[in-house]
C-alpha cells in the first residue's frame, strides 16, 4: 500500500516546483511587463488623449481616427509596407542562395562564420551614413565615375537617395539583414541539410528536386521567423527613411516622429496614435504570418 | 522709402523699450534685498543650471570656465543639468506648479528662450521680475527689438540676456563672386540657376527662418509683426509666401522633390559643391567650418540689406528654485565682460555677446574688438546693424504647419 504521505509529497513537490518557477521567472516577468506593458498602457493612455500637462486629460479615440482619415496616412502605410515588404523579400532570396553556397565552406574555414557576424554589430545608422557617403550624387561611386569618364560630373550620377523609389533605403535594409538571416540559415542547414541531401542523391533527385523537397522545407521555419523578424524591425525603423527617404511622403516612423516631436504639444498625441497603429499593424503582420506558417505545415509543404 | 519706414521702427521700438523701463523700474520695490545680501545668502549654495547639452564647446564653457570662476569668486557649486530639449524640463515645472510644489525646486536655473519663455511666462513658471537687479545689466542694450522681446513676447525682466545669435548667408567667392544682397535678389537667382539652392524643410530650426525671412520680404512693414495685428493680415502675407516657395520649388535641388533633413545636411551639400549657398542661425558658423577643414578658405558670408533675423537665448529661474540667490549670481556673472569676451572666443564658442560692447570701459571695448575672428565671419558693426527681431512664436508655427501643407503636400 502505498504511504498517503507520499503522494502528499510529490503534490508539495509539484507545488514548490511551480512556486520557485514562478519565482525563477518573475524578475524576468516584471521587466517584461513593467516595463514593456507598461509603456505600452501609457502609450495607449496618451494616444486617447491623456496628457494633463498640455491640459488635456479626456480620453476619445480622435487622435487615432485624425490618424485613420490623413489623406497621407494611406500614402505613408503603402510607402512603409513597400519598403518592408521588398526589402525583407530581396534580402531572404539572397539569403537563400547565400547559405546554401556557404554551408560547405562553414565547416572548413570557421572565418567565414566570424566575416557575417560583424555587420550584425554595426548599428543601421552607421551603414544609412555609409550609403550616403558611397551612392548619392556627389559621393564616392559617383566622383570615381565621374574621374573615370563615365558619366560627365557627379551630378548625372543615378539618383539612389531621397529618391521616389527608396533604393537607398532598400539597399542598406538589404546590407544589413543578409548577414543575419543567412547566419539563421546556416545554423539549422549544417544541423539537418547532410544526411537528407545524400538520402536525395541516393534516390538520384536533381538539384531542383533536392532544393524544392529537402533543403526548402528544411530551412524554411527559421528563413521564415528571421523574415519575420527583418520586416517587423523595417516597418517600424525610424533612423534609416529619415536620413535616406524623400521629405514628403515618409514612412509611418518617421510621420509618428514629425508628431511626437513637433512644437504644439497638443501634436503628440496624434504621434503616439501612430506609434501604437504601427505597433499594431506589425502584431498583425506576425499573427498572419504564424496562421500561414501552421496551414503550410498541415499541407505538408514545410516541415 | 524702405530706409525711411526702417527708421520709423526703430524710433517706435525706441519708445517702446523706454515705456518698459518705466514699467520695470516700479517693478523693484524698496523691500527688495540689495545686491550685497543676494551675494552673502549665495554663498554656498548649489546652483542646478539646466541647458541643452548637445554642444560640446558649450559644455565645456559652462563645467570648465564658468563652474570654476563662480566657485572661486562667489563661492557658489555649479551642476550643469544637459536635456536633450529644455521643453522636458519646462513641463515638469507644468507638473510641480500643477502639484503644489512651489517651493524647494530643484531646477535653480535655465537656457531657455522662444516657445519654451512662452510658455513659462504664460503658465507663471518664473521668479521675478530679476533681471533688472543684476548690476551687469547696465552693459545690456534693451532697445533692441530682439532683446526686450523674445520672439514677440516681452521679457519684462523675467530672463536675463546670455548671448544672440544672428542668421549669415554663407558662400564660397571662388565660386559666386556677386552675392544677391537682399531676399528678393536671392529669389530671382535661384530662378535663374536651378537646383543650384536648397533649404532644410522645416520645422528644421534653419528651414524654418528661411521661410521667415520670405515672408518678412512679402511684408510691407515688419514692425508690426511685434505688435498686435489682425489674423487676416497675418493669413494673407503667409498665403502669398507659400505661393512664392511654391513657385520657387521647381528651381531648388533635386527641383524641390525633397529637401536636405537638417542644416548639416545643407552643409554637407554646399560643400560637395551641389548647392551654391548655405545660411546659418549661428554668426560664426562659416569659420568653424573653415578652422574645421569642412568649408574651403575662400568661404564668406554676409546679411541681407533688409537685414537678417537674430534673436536672443536667455536665463531664467523656475518659481520654485530653491537657490534662488545663487542662480542670480551667476546669470550676472554670465553678464561680465570676462565672461562674455571669454564666450565670444572663437576658440572657446564663438557666441555673440549680449551685451553691448560700445557700453563697456575702453580697455574692454579694445578687448572684445581685438578678438580673433575667423576669416569669414562679419564684424559685430556690420551684424549689429542688420538685425532683424523674430516675429512672436504664433506667427513661426503658423508659417511651419502651412509651409507642411501648402508647400510640401501642395494642398
Amino acid at each position: 500500500m502505498a504511504d498517503p504521505d507520499a503522494g502528499r509529497d510529490a503534490r508539495t513537490r509539484r507545488a514548490a516546483g511551480r512556486g520557485s518557477l514562478a519565482v525563477m521567472l518573475l524578475p524576468a516577468l516584471m521587466a517584461v511587463v513593467g516595463l514593456f506593458g507598461g509603456g505600452l498602457f501609457l502609450g495607449i493612455l496618451q494616444g486617447l488623449g491623456h496628457l494633463p500637462g498640455a491640459g488635456l486629460s479626456r480620453l476619445s479615440a480622435t487622435h487615432f481616427s485624425r490618424v485613420w482619415s490623413d489623406p497621407d496616412f494611406l500614402t505613408s502605410f503603402g510607402l512603409t509596407l513597400y519598403i518592408a515588404a521588398v526589402s525583407t523579400l530581396v534580402a531572404a532570396v539572397i539569403s537563400v542562395v547565400a547559405a546554401l553556397a556557404l554551408s560547405r565552406l562553414v565547416n572548413r574555414y570557421r572565418a567565414v562564420h566570424f566575416v557575417f557576424q560583424v555587420p550584425l554589430t554595426v548599428p543601421h545608422l552607421v551603414i544609412a551614413v555609409a550609403v550616403l557617403f558611397m551612392i548619392s550624387p556627389a559621393g564616392l561611386l559617383a566622383r570615381v565615375a565621374a574621374a573615370a569618364g563615365l558619366i560627365q560630373a557627379p551630378a548625372d550620377f543615378p539618383l539612389l537617395v531621397n529618391d521616389r523609389w527608396s533604393i537607398g533605403i532598400i539597399l542598406t535594409y538589404v546590407w544589413k539583414e543578409i548577414p543575419f538571416i543567412t547566419l539563421m540559415l546556416l545554423a539549422v542547414l549544417q544541423n539537418a541539410g547532410r544526411e537528407l541531401l545524400d538520402v536525395g542523391r541516393t534516390l538520384k533527385a536533381d538539384a531542383w528536386q533536392r532544393f524544392r523537397h529537402i533543403v526548402l522545407p528544411t530551412i524554411f521555419p527559421a528563413l521564415g521567423a528571421a523574415s519575420l523578424i527583418v520586416f517587423a524591425y523595417t516597418f517600424g525603423a525610424f533612423e534609416v527613411p529619415y536620413l535616406l527617404g524623400r521629405t514628403y511622403p515618409m514612412t509611418l516612423p518617421v510621420w509618428a516622429y514629425k508628431h511626437y516631436s513637433d512644437i504644439d504639444l497638443l501634436a503628440r498625441p496624434e504621434g503616439i496614435a501612430t506609434g501604437i497603429l504601427i505597433a499594431g499593424m506589425v502584431a498583425a503582420a506576425v499573427v498572419t504570418a504564424q496562421a500561414l506558417t501552421r496551414a503550410a505545415r498541415k499541407k505538408g509543404i514545410v516541415l | 522709402m524702405v530706409h525711411h519706414r526702417r527708421c520709423q521702427c526703430r524710433c517706435f521700438s525706441g519708445l517702446l523699450a523706454a515705456a518698459l523701463l518705466l514699467i520695470m523700474v516700479p517693478a523693484s520695490p524698496a523691500a527688495e534685498p540689495p545686491w550685497e545680501a543676494v551675494l552673502q545668502q549665495a554663498r554656498g549654495q548649489t546652483v542646478n543650471w539646466f541647458m541643452w547639452g548637445g554642444s560640446p564647446a558649450v559644455n565645456a564653457y559652462v563645467n570648465g570656465y564658468v563652474a570654476a570662476r563662480v566657485k572661486e569668486l562667489y563661492g557658489i557649486d555649479l551642476q550643469q543639468g544637459p536635456v536633450k530639449d529644455i521643453a522636458e524640463v519646462v513641463g515638469k515645472l507644468v507638473i510641480e506648479k500643477q502639484a503644489g510644489k512651489h517651493t524647494g525646486g530643484h531646477v535653480d536655473l535655465m537656457w531657455i528662450n522662444g516657445e519654451n519663455f512662452r510658455t513659462c511666462k504664460k503658465n507663471g513658471l518664473l521668479f521675478g521680475p530679476f533681471a533688472e537687479r543684476l548690476p551687469n545689466q547696465r552693459y545690456v542694450d534693451w532697445g533692441r527689438p530682439s532683446v526686450y522681446n523674445d520672439f514677440g513676447e516681452p521679457v519684462e525682466g523675467l530672463e536675463s540676456p546670455w548671448g544672440s545669435a544672428q542668421v549669415v548667408m554663407i558662400y564660397d567667392q571662388a565660386r559666386i563672386s556677386d552675392p544677391p544682397r537682399s531676399v528678393g535678389a536671392l529669389l530671382e537667382w535661384i530662378r535663374r540657376h536651378p537646383g543650384r539652392f536648397a533649404y532644410p524643410a522645416p520645422p528644421d530650426f534653419t528651414g524654418s527662418v528661411f521661410v521667415r525671412h520670405v515672408f518678412y520680404h512679402l511684408s510691407e512693414d515688419i514692425g508690426r509683426w511685434q505688435g498686435s495685428f489682425r489674423r487676416s493680415e497675418l493669413v494673407a502675407t503667409a498665403e502669398r509666401t507659400y505661393q512664392v516657395l511654391r513657385e520657387l520649388a521647381p528651381h531648388l535641388w533635386r527641383g524641390g522633390s525633397t529637401y536636405p533633413e537638417s542644416p548639416v545636411r545643407m552643409n554637407t551639400l554646399f560643400a560637395d559643391g551641389e548647392i551654391d549657398f548655405a545660411f546659418s542661425y549661428h554668426q560664426a558658423e562659416a569659420s568653424r567650418q573653415i578652422l574645421d577643414g569642412l568649408f574651403p578658405e575662400t568661404v564668406r558670408t554676409y546679411v541681407f540689406d533688409e537685414g537678417t533675423i537674430a534673436n536672443t537665448h536667455f536665463v531664467a529661474i523656475p518659481f520654485n528654485a530653491a537657490d534662488s540667490a545663487g542662480a542670480m549670481v551667476v546669470a550676472n556673472f554670465l553678464l561680465s565682460p570676462e565672461a562674455q569676451l571669454k564666450k565670444a572666443d572663437p576658440d572657446v564658442w564663438g557666441d555673440f555677446p549680449a551685451i553691448d560692447p560700445g557700453r563697456l570701459p575702453p580697455e574692454w571695448q579694445a578687448r572684445f574688438r581685438d578678438l580673433p575672428r575667423g576669416p569669414a565671419t562679419l564684424s559685430d558693426a556690420e551684424l549689429q546693424s542688420h538685425q532683424l527681431p523674430e516675429p512672436p512664436s504664433e506667427i513661426l508655427i503658423h508659417l511651419e504647419k502651412g509651409w507642411e501643407q501648402h508647400v510640401l503636400k501642395e494642398r
